[in-house]
């Protein structure tokens, strides 16, 4: 089967598309068009690996890991936002 | 006769290729592929978003650096540049597809690309931009060479000038799959022929095939 050239992809186009990417929320042939774009672009592919790094860490954080003032001052913002101020 | 969703509802086994990362890490999947031995295939993978693997034609698409012969099996989907099945086991390795010939593979896409482009500047009467591109010994100079005139973007072959600059930069580095796409979009453009993106790609395709004597056709295993 040969095939036309499919659309291409912009790098700030995958970018946006990556949480969908990762959560497998993307329909076949986007996803394809993401794949195929991360087999030549080393700069997406970075991009891709420091994403993921960061989400493996975020997963890890525990609330015990803040320390207690990070955990007054996001409590504190949490509140206020909820006051609408 | 497959069907409109392009299932064939093979359920024999069906070989093909694939590319996975260092270690048999499927490159998107994350998964790793249970090695062959000598007494018979890996362990059949079966994850829960299928297998999707090559046939010969979508060899180009999808450049990882381990190549491996695969065995599909359930309902198999043929998709415009992959195969996609239920589960799959690794066959065995291409050891034939290396580092090197990834490289050499870059470097004969931007040799073929840079012939196509000479002849697209002689039949604009450009004998001047052809006849450097031509002079051209490394795929850096080829590389500078076009860059230089990537400025002039006065007819298709000049529009297609970045693409050969990008594509001899990435072939001097080594980046077989991107230097072999921005080959094909050269081309395409230079020619202006809308069908010879998919002919570069066969050619890429034909390139690999035959440097690692890969058979023809993915067939059905006894
Ligand atoms: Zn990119």
């Amino acid at each position: 089967m040969s095939v036309a050239r499919p659309q291409e992809l912009a790098c700030k186009q995958l970018v946006e598309l990556l949480t969908d990417f990762l959560d497998g929320a993307l329909d076949e042939s986007t996803r394809t068009r993401v794949e195929q774009h991360l087999v030549w672009c080393p700069g997406c592919t970075e991009y891709l690996r420091q994403f993921r790094a960061t989400i493996g860490v975020t997963r890890k954080l525990a609330e015990e890991d803040l320390p207690e003032r990070v955990k007054e001052n996001l409590l504190d913002a949490f509140r206020h936002w909820r006051h609408g101020s | 006769m497959p069907s409109a969703t392009g299932d064939t509802g093979a359920e024999q086994p069906m070989r093909a290729w694939k590319f996975l990362d260092p270690g048999r890490i499927a490159p998107f999947g994350g998964h790793v592929w249970s090695a062959p031995s000598t007494s018979g295939p890996g362990a059949w993978v079966e994850p829960a978003g299928g297998v999707f693997a090559c046939r010969l034609e979508d060899l180009p698409w999808w450049i990882r650096p381990e190549l491996w012969e695969v065995e599909l099996a359930g309902p198999v989907r043929m998709l415009p540049t992959q195969v996609a099945a239920a589960r799959g086991r690794l066959l065995r390795r291409v050891l034939a597809w290396d580092e090197a010939v990834l490289r050499a593979y870059g470097m004969a896409c931007a040799e073929r690309a840079r012939d196509r482009a000479v002849h697209a500047f002689l039949r604009e009467d450009r004998q001047g931009e052809g006849d450097a591109l031509r002079r051209t010994r490394s795929m850096l100079e080829l590389y500078r060479t076009a860059q230089g005139m990537a400025t002039d973007a006065r007819t298709p072959s000049s529009n297609a000038v970045g693409y050969f600059a990008a594509c001899a930069l990435r072939a001097a580095q080594g980046e077989g799959a991107a230097a072999a796409l921005h080959a094909a979009d050269a081309v395409s453009v230079a020619t202006g022929d809308p069908d010879a993106f998919a002919r570069e790609r066969q050619w890429q395709a034909a390139w690999i095939a035959g440097r690692c004597a890969l058979s023809a056709e993915p067939v059905a295993v006894v």
